[in-house]
């Protein structure tokens, strides 16, 4: 029989989050190794902060012990889980070894005590009262025990140890190339309803490259959207601004009546439209417009979209506005531009917190979320992408900073994948025209020099 | 002392898909816990498959055990892996397969063979001591006795208890390499063609765009979609697209071209043309060219009744299905797959059926990953699909795509690698087959017509 624990994952979860984000590790259980306490002892004693759970038929109990098991008397946590529903009672000091029953000295805590070579706990009815139990659930038939250490998720170690990876993620980030030297620089475009996340997320990215809170992209929290013209953010390398290869475009929001015209985001994805551009929801761009950019190049056009999705509301967004963003996505296909999905805010699903964010796909509330978009848009799972965007702080957080970075990734190696797979004479022309761009440049600065 | 483990985050992350989807639970540490036999024998015993870890000065060397944690005073057979972190990277590990004996008394731990003493640990001492052989094998730079700093043994949980699959996950990086290399030198048989052309066709979603991603993706070494993916009403690929496939980013492009095209629709005037199937097959259809669900192609070839050369033409059909609708599959779409199969067959191309949506890919190949195991070829699904379309076995091949970063792994790039070999093979034998008039005027290249002419 495996060492696996029965609690499933949503009260595994719950435990966690009310005994302050700890991580379980099962140290003993007892229908794999012995209904001995003799085992318990030698499996959990000296290991920090311990966990008892004793699962009957209908509910589980079972005691935390913030000192863990030790030879000196503390204070216990009892108890009971029900559902989603933890109730806890504070008992002591108690010596921990006594919540077992002692057969030599005739002694155990008096109001909580499991004798596990019979497979039962009896529970008083003081306690069974202040934990929501009923008073005839004592004593309790016990079908399996299992003890856990508890330690922290997000200690000091792992911050460290994320830190150093979020770090390599930088520098590789930082070698970024558009394919085959095609295009200066990518560029992004990120759509998606009003309030999703896009500006944040140009902040966000900028702060991470930069090193430090920024908030050069507005954000605030108009139900009519904040953004209402076209940006072109570039993002920049630590404090000395060198420019990266890459560049964000920052859209208005889509929403079913107002927002982004529709026609205004086939401009964008040709490069017809200026930085800076005052959107009107009632009237697309025309090319008379004094800044319209005509004849433009591969390097004013858009490489790749990015969908920014609230994860919250991402589930919630009105019939007209999902078939809008289905029009849109089609609109892409057809005219061959690669698009992901972006779903932001992903530490404020229900019962996720921060630590979840370092293995965040396997938790079981976000593989619901991407089910959901995939079904309702039509992304691929593998177009997904998931990040918590800087809103509040005032530091950088490593785990926060892994996650944008891993999604940029994903998001200029789909900008390189859309150049690459561009027609091969488009490529050929394109190569030229950038490679006579830079022989201008040199002329240029030499001539300078030469003054 | 707080009982966490020394290793880094990524260096407990990559010792845990060591030997497959594995994940790794602290049970004793030497500092914490004491240095006593008893100790370590306590809390680790009727725990499962242990991993013993030694926090060296720069080093970190452990050793994995299948077995149960041994128990005081006994001696017992186990399959064992030693490993060592290579140095300065916490990423790349190094591995060696044992089959030990494995016996712990009050002072030392032992994990021997009649032939070596592989590793010994003097437990009250803090010291260890490596056999000349494992320090040549796990690349160390050490001396034979050498200090650890701690001792931490973890469960291992998730890993499969079967010694065979053990050696095999070990082996996949190598044997990643070894089809790797295999497909970079492939040529085209006889150099009829500069490359060969696959042509994948299948019911919508069934993962033909998605494939050719993760074949590119197993040649990059990072997840691609060049192709895009998705689903909607109908069929997201619109376009015949012709892909190439570098062999690594930046590099020589190879002798092989994937072609992706419109998922079959059970409904009528939707998906592909089975007619613009033909044309496909001859090579009359360009890159692409945007299919019409209710209007086949009218290539301007057929008025001059001449076929495209050889080199336009599809040397192999792969039938991409997803394995989880195999047994499910409408009388209407079999239909339409057999009318597709009688047009492959007359035109004398290579056929193989590509299962996508594998689940179990570690079970897929047999240990040295030679061939598909017993299991797998006596699954129902490619039972069916033997029925359905008369293939042999052999070319039944099974893959999972790609679906994020996170889901790369040597074990499905081989899958994939095999997959990609078989219908290079199949397009070979369609080749080969052809008849030998035929033959000769491919060969007759412009130079080699002009020459001839000279004569």
């Amino acid at each position: 029989m495996a060492m696996r624990t029965r609690l499933t994952w949503l009260q595994e979860k719950c435990l966690q989050n009310y005994f302050g984000e700890k991580r379980f590790c099962l140290l003993y259980k007892a229908s794999v190794q012995k209904f001995c306490k003799q085992d318990l002892f030698w499996k959990c004693w000296d290991n920090g902060p311990t966990m008892v759970v004793l699962y009957s038929e209908n509910c589980v109990v079972g005691a935390y012990l913030q000192e863990g098991f030790q030879k000196r008397e503390m204070s216990i946590t009892l108890f009971a889980l029900q559902e989603t529903e933890v109730s806890a009672c504070l008992i002591g000091p108690y010596l921990p070894a006594l919540l077992f029953y002692d057969r030599q000295a005739f002694d155990c805590i008096p109001c909580f005590y499991i004798v596990l070579d019979e497979k039962n706990v009896t529970i008083s009815s003081e306690i069974c009262e202040k934990l929501g139990l009923p008073p005839e659930c004592s004593p309790m038939d016990i079908l399996d025990c299992e003890t856990f250490r508890c330690e922290e998720f997000l200690d000091e170690k792992k911050r460290r140890d994320i830190a150093v990876i979020q770090n390599n993620l930088l520098q590789t980030l930082r070698t970024y190339k558009p394919y085959g030297d095609l295009v200066p620089q990518a560029r992004i475009l990120l759509l998606g309803p009003t309030g999703a996340g896009k500006s944040s997320f140009v902040n966000s990215v900028k702060s991470v490259f930069r090193g430090s809170i920024t908030h050069q992209a507005l954000v605030g929290c108009d139900v009519n959207g904040v953004s209402d013209k076209f940006r072109t953010y570039p993002v920049t390398y630590g404090s000395d601004g060198f420019p990266l290869p890459f560049v964000l475009c920052d859209s208005m929001g889509l929403s079913q009546k107002a927002g982004l015209h529709v026609d205004d985001i086939d401009f964008i994805l040709k490069g017809h439209i200026p930085d800076r551009y005052q959107f009107n929801s009632m009237k697309p761009i025309t090319s008379n417009h004094p800044n319209y950019i005509h004849d433009s190049l591969l390097k004013d056009k858009i490489h790749c979209v990015v969908f920014v999705f609230d994860i919250n509301s991402v589930e919630q967004l009105s019939y007209g506005l999902v078939t809008k963003i289905k029009r849109i996505r089609r609109t892409l296909i057809r005219c061959g531009v690669l698009h992901v999905a972006l779903l932001t805010h992903a530490d404020s699903l229900d019962l996720i917190t921060k630590g979840d964010l370092i293995d965040i796909y396997s938790c079981k509330p976000l593989k619901l979320k991407l089910e959901a978009v995939h079904r309702d848009f039509g992304f691929a799972f593998s177009d997904i992408l998931v990040v918590s965007n800087y809103v509040s702080e005032w530091h950088l957080d490593p785990v926060k900073d892994r996650l944008i970075l891993l999604a940029l990734r994903q998001i200029l190696n789909t900008a390189n994948d859309f150049l690459e797979d561009l027609p091969l004479d488009n490529q050929v022309s394109e190569r030229t025209y950038s490679q006579v761009l830079r022989k201008n440049k040199k002329q240029e600065n030499s001539s300078y020099s030469n003054n | 002392m707080e009982v966490t483990t020394r290793l880094t985050w990524i260096q407990e992350r990559v010792l845990g898909k060591l030997l497959g989807n594995t994940s790794l639970t602290l049970l004793y540490k030497s500092g914490a816990h004491g240095l006593h036999a008893l100790d370590m024998i306590q809390r680790c015993s009727h725990q499962g498959s242990t991993m013993t870890v030694f926090h060296l000065k720069q080093d970190v060397v452990g050793i994995f055990m299948l077995e149960h944690f041994p128990v005081l005073h006994s001696k017992k057979p186990s399959t064992c892996v030693l490993f060592a972190f290579k140095e300065n990277t916490s990423t790349g590990t190094s591995a060696l397969f044992l089959n030990a004996q494995v016996e712990i008394n009050t002072t030392e731990l032992k994990f021997f063979s009649s032939d070596d003493m592989w590793l010994t640990v003097n437990l009250k001492k803090n010291k260890l001591h490596l056999s000349g052989e494992v320090i040549k094998e796990l690349e160390l730079n050490l001396k034979c006795f050498s200090e650890y700093l701690e001792c931490e043994i973890f469960r291992v949980d998730g890993v499969k208890n079967d010694p065979g699959f053990i050696k095999k996950m070990l082996t996949a990086k190598q044997h990643r390499r070894r089809f790797l290399s295999a497909l970079r030198a492939y040529r085209p048989s006889g150099d009829l063609v500069s490359e060969v052309r696959i042509l994948l066709v299948g019911p919508v979603g069934s993962g033909k765009s998605s494939f050719f991603n993760s074949v590119k993706s197993a040649f990059y070494g990072h997840f691609t979609r060049q192709a895009v993916m998705g689903s909607d009403e109908t069929s997201i690929t619109k376009q015949y697209r012709t892909y190439s496939v570098k062999n690594g980013e930046g590099g020589k492009t190879l002798p092989f071209i994937l072609c992706d095209s419109m998922g079959l629709d059970e409904r009528e005037e939707a998906g592909l043309c089975l007619d613009d199937i033909l044309h496909i097959l001859k090579g009359f259809v360009p890159d692409r060219y945007q299919f019409d669900p209710c209007k086949p192609i009218k290539p301007r070839h057929l008025a001059y009744n001449t076929s495209p050369p050889l080199k336009d033409r599809i040397h192999c059909v792969a039938y991409v299905l997803n394995i989880n609708s195999v047994n499910s599959l409408s009388d209407k779409m079999v239909a339409k797959l057999k009318r597709i199969q009688r047009d492959v067959i007359d035109c004398g191309i290579g056929q193989v059926v590509l299962l996508t949506n594998v689940d179990n890919c570690d079970e897929v190949l047999d240990d040295n990953f030679t061939n598909m195991t017993e299991s797998t070829t006596s699954q129902s699904q490619v039972k069916k699909v033997q029925n359905m379309l008369t293939i042999p076995v052999s070319n039944i091949l099974m893959v999972s795509n790609y679906t994020s970063e996170q889901s790369m792994h040597p074990i499905r790039d081989i899958l994939i690698f095999a997959a990609l070999r078989q219908m290079l093979r199949a397009a070979d034998d369609s080749l080969e087959d052809l008849p030998l008039e035929n033959r000769q005027d491919q060969l007759m290249a412009p130079s080699a017509a002009s020459h001839a002419s000279k004569k």
